[in-house]
């Protein structure tokens, strides 16, 4: 029954990505032509940013510090609603733009796009490396592969569609994955509450109670600080969710899609810490250390412990499934953006393309994309800790030129490449100095690295700025 | 107040299951008349130029 579960998922999943047909032409491998639906902008961006953190680290979150996650995550919804009013319409509006790199060099120059469409492309690879490893550990955990076949094998079949289809056949694939777990995982957690969890409302707020109290007490308000700010600004208009306000149909489904992503991130949030929640109920204290006698980091593993003690087997093969769904519906998104700026802010500045080429270039740099992140699978520490890398790179290495050149009307192309150059290398110097020096690994002392990195590159945009404009009074 | 953190975890689940079922159901609309991308270039230009930004 198990094993019929599973194959009937690929199999539905495989007929999805086939209906979603190969690119013919790279405005439909970058963009699905311009031409997303509302429902799909918003399933394919709640698809893509639900990654292994938002659901398997958040459910541990929720065991152990109860709602205070809750709270961390209302930045990111913040985040996203935010982008959804004054970003992402000022985006879908540019006309002839491909990546946020083309946003980035029609503001600047094309030294700026350049210099946008390298971080992209290597924040690409490093994002999909940590999903790769993420998939890995889960296909690991269920059959008991090898992690480098684990890893091969999710990598594989999400590029295989990726390049042939492009961003339709990733939003269209999403958006399958997206409607499987969104259902699936909340019915799981109604089916525990009913069925699982004894003592009913009563023992659910004692043991939120007090799994956020133990929260708050283990927890630094520097750590709560620097989360808030990584929750707030690392994910921000990420390639991926650039492409995705680009592809919409108008600018007015680009502003709701992320709007609604952004509501439904504080439900998804919810449901995830309210599994973490009951799992305290349900998980014997002697599971508990006996995964943390292995060695291993119990958050990582309560939603696995938590659907095997609970769901019937068939159930509980299903959810596995879904789970690995949750990471390939985030690795296609991140191999087909980093494509997309390969070709489009890298490639094409230097070479002109006929459209046909252009097509190839994006599925051969897919193809190496997907090599890159299951090679650097292997050197992916945490997942969560790989994933604060990614966002301490990010926000200060493009947020600042981009927000400002976006909003303001003359942006300096001076102001752009020093507030990326100084943002990306001080993220990029802190981070070598923390890890390899100090030999601090942790969430608690990475994530801090983006405050001052974000104060650089603001401060590098300013002096740009200023150094531009007096010399061009002058 | 014990009830009600319990109500609101359920109406998340609930608000949850509501846009998966929503994008399901746009998801067979795509995939079934290929309305998400049109065919022939004519197509998006007419589309692109009838949306208003």
């Amino acid at each position: 029954m198990s094993v019929a579960v599973v194959v009937a998922y690929g199999a539905l999943l495989t007929l999805v990505a086939v209906r979603a047909r190969a690119a013919r032409e790279f405005a439909e491998f970058s963009l699905a032509r311009r031409a997303l639906p509302l429902a799909l902008v918003f399933g394919s961006l709640a698809a893509t940013y639900v990654g292994p953190v938002f659901s398997i680290g958040f459910v541990g979150r929720g065991l152990k510090s109860g709602l205070l996650f809750l709270g961390i995550g209302l930045a990111y919804a913040a985040q996203n609603v935010l982008v959804g009013l004054f970003v992402a319409p000022r985006l879908r509006r540019l006309r002839g733009c491909h990546t946020l790199g083309d946003a980035i060099g029609q503001k600047y120059d094309q030294k700026c796009q350049i210099l946008a469409g390298v971080i992209s492309v290597g924040l690409c690879a490093g994002f999909a490396a940590v999903m790769a490893k993420a998939g890995g550990d889960v296909l690991r955990d269920i059959f008991g592969l090898p992690h480098w076949s684990s890893v091969v094998i999710v990598v594989g079949v999400t590029a295989l569609y990726t390049t042939f289809g492009g961003l339709r056949a990733s939003v269209i694939t999403d958006a399958f994955q997206f409607s499987a777990f969104a259902v699936l995982l909340p019915i799981t957690l109604l089916w525990i509450l009913c069925f699982h969890f004894d003592g009913g409302a009563a023992a659910f707020a004692e043991q939120a109670s007090r799994a956020t109290s133990d929260g708050l007490d283990s927890t630094p308000l520097i750590e709560i600080i620097a989360l808030l700010a990584a929750f707030l600004l690392g994910e921000t208009l990420i390639p991926p969710y650039a492409n995705r306000a680009l592809a919409s149909k108008t600018t007015r489904v680009s502003q709701n899609g992320f709007i609604l992503a952004g509501c439904f991130s504080v439900a998804w949030f919810a449901v995830m810490v309210a599994l973490g929640i009951v799992a305290r109920g349900i998980i014997p204290a002697a599971t508990v250390k006996e995964v943390e006698a292995g060695g291993k980091v119990i958050d990582d593993f309560v939603l696995l412990i938590l659907f095997k003690s609970t769901m019937p087997a068939a159930g509980y093969a299903l959810l596995l499934v879904v789970l690995i769904s949750i990471i390939m519906s985030s690795l296609d998104s991140l191999l087909n953006a980093g494509a997309v700026a390969f070709t489009q802010d890298i490639v094409k500045p230097f070479a002109k393309l006929p459209d046909r080429a252009a097509l190839n270039v994006g599925r051969c740099a897919t193809i190496v994309i997907a090599l890159t992140a299951a090679a650097g699978a292997v050197a992916v520490d945490s997942i969560i800790s790989g994933l604060l890398i990614c966002y301490t790179i990010w926000a200060p290495a493009i947020l600042p030129a981009l927000i400002i050149g976006l909003l303001v009307k003359r942006p300096r192309p001076l102001a752009g490449i020093l507030s990326m150059g100084v943002g990306s290398v001080v993220a990029v110097t802190l981070w070598v100095m923390f890890k390899f020096i100090l030999h601090w690994k942790t969430e608690a002392e990475i994530s801090p690295i983006i405050i001052p990195a974000l104060a650089a590159a603001l401060l590098a945009y300013l002096v740009g700025h200023g150094l531009e404009k007096t010399q061009s009074g002058a | 107040m014990k009830l009600l953190v319990l109500v609101l975890v359920t109406i998340s689940a609930l608000f949850a299951i509501a846009g998966g079922i929503w994008v399901a159901i746009a998801l067979v609309r795509a995939i079934s008349s290929h309305r998400a991308a049109p065919e022939s270039k004519s197509d998006i230009s007419r589309e692109n130029s009838s949306v208003p930004d």
